[in-house]
């Protein structure tokens, strides 16, 4: 068998694993919630679920075919398989893949990338499983003080703590697009206080309205 | 049993563990697959073993600041929930967001540990579940044909497609982002101006408070990266800023 052919049966293989091993992941993964929903006699509000998809699920699902779109060619067969069964993309999984790609002397699209590509985010999800299950494991003695009353402002402000950081992020380079959404969004819940307990549903305008404002600039430009 | 303590229970994290572990058995299988694929096709032993060595040297700081995330989550979800979502698939901004909406769902008002109950809690999981599974579906259905498709004749040639796809699509994707943050934080200005009467300037501040806070830690690693070239507080400004955000909570609700 030449190197060619040698390399057409590994990757219709890597795409036949990659295939079932999604499809058992997913299964476990939604599977999870409704075998905890069991165990705790309490399964989860179908209705709930349908109405919180709608609001913030559809922002995620277009996130997700832009990612699957831009990174598969980037990572390969495998390497997207693998990808996008442990998350983490961005901030982990793609600069992980172009650092070994650089340290390989391999370019996208090769078989030596598809490689290579493989062999670091398996390695990268790998070990972010290690850490994160020795730091579970050391988590274990600090559960009381985790659950004691002087935290709980801590951690029901995580939501507000992650805005800030992401607006920062976001908005910094990019003022032109936000203070339309954030100037409508602050004075309609002023304006209309009993708006807040369903804020994910004010996404849908006030991304369309962002989103509307960056093609306008998008097209300026061009 | 609290809620909290069920959340923690062994049942819990066995089930979590036991996924976790499918995953671990999926990305050895890889591992050694590519390993010896590299090795059959003539590549080199030494650099193929320095780029397992390097892909993890380098994961361990960003690993590290997924499980500052984990603890950002367990105050209100447990840990072997969270534990789950940020080893397979999720990442921090995401899980966050989606377990806020469900929660605004289930009418607990928000990822409030004290409003938590365990049928809010299985219906978050479930959304979290389904709203980020999209990926991993289209490779099911798309991988393969799409890699074919895109039929790589040169590297490139490739970079250039690439680049013409991404072209909107990324400020779009930023533009998402701002529209969503933008809404979180207009309700956190509207509950401090009007939720006790209109322009009353009595409401909650501390949602407020935290979003300055935080995003000025932000701010902070930002300029030690991009300034003075710290480029490995990258791995951690998320959530390094999210965990100090929370904690001014913590000092602010005492005085």
């Amino acid at each position: 068998m030449n190197r060619n052919e040698y390399f057409e049966k590994y990757n219709n293989k890597t795409h036949g694993l990659g295939r079932i091993f999604s499809v058992v992941t997913l299964i476990l993964l939604l599977g999870a919630p409704f075998l905890i929903g069991a165990i705790l006699g309490a399964m989860p509000d179908l209705g709930a679920v349908a109405r919180g998809f709608l609001s913030v699920g559809l922002i995620w699902t277009v996130s997700s075919v832009v990612e699957f779109l831009i990174y598969t060619p980037m990572l390969g067969a495998g390497g997207s398989y693998l990808a996008f069964i442990t998350g983490n993309l961005i901030n982990m999984k793609i600069p992980c893949a172009v650092n070994a790609r650089d340290i390989a002397g391999v370019k996208s699209g090769t078989p030596e990338n598809e490689i290579i590509s493989t062999l670091s985010i398996a390695t990268s999800s790998l070990v972010t499983i290690l850490v994160l299950a020795l730091g579970v494991l050391l988590l274990q003695p600090l559960k009381g003080v985790l659950q004691s009353p002087v935290l709980q402002p801590a951690f029901a402000n995580v939501v507000p703590a992650l805005f800030g950081a992401m607006a920062y992020k976001y908005f910094r380079g990019n003022m032109k697009i936000a203070v339309a959404p954030l100037l409508l969004m602050s004075l309609l819940f002023i304006l209309v206080p009993s708006l807040t307990g369903s804020t994910s549903m004010m996404i849908i305008p006030s991304g369309a309205l962002a989103i509307g404002i960056a093609y306008l600039l998008y097209r300026k430009q061009k | 049993m609290s809620v909290m303590a069920a959340l923690n229970s062994a049942p819990l994290y066995l089930i979590c563990g036991g996924i976790i572990g499918f995953v671990a058995i999926i990305c050895v299988v890889f591992i050694v697959r590519a390993y010896k694929a590299g090795l059959a096709m003539g590549m080199d032993r030494v650099i193929l073993k320095r780029v397992v060595t390097s892909s993890a040297t380098f994961s361990v700081l960003p690993a590290v600041g997924i499980l500052l995330g984990v603890i950002a989550l367990s105050g209100s979800l447990g840990i072997p929930w969270p534990w789950l979502r940020l080893s397979v698939i999720g990442a921090l901004h995401y899980e966050t967001q989606v377990a806020q909406a469900a929660a605004e769902h289930v009418g607990i008002g928000g990822l409030n540990p004290e409003a938590m109950t365990l049928s809010a809690f299985s219906t978050i999981a479930l959304l979290m579940s389904l709203c980020i599974m999209w990926g991993m579906l289209l490779s099911v259905l798309f991988n393969k044909g799409y890699l074919k498709k895109i039929g790589i004749k040169s590297p490139s040639e490739n970079e250039t497609k690439l680049n013409k796809k991404s072209g909107f699509g990324d400020l779009a994707m930023s533009a998402m982002f701002i529209g969503l943050v933008s809404a979180y934080i207009g309700s956190y200005i509207g509950t401090f101006v009007s939720s006790n009467g209109l322009f009353t300037f009595t409401g909650d501040w501390l949602p407020l408070a935290v979003v300055f806070v935080s995003g000025l830690v932000m701010a902070l690693f930002v300029y030690l990266s991009e300034k003075k070239k710290k480029l490995w507080v990258d791995n951690f400004s998320v959530a390094a800023s999210m965990l100090i955000g929370m904690s001014s909570a913590v000092v602010l609700s005492l005085i």
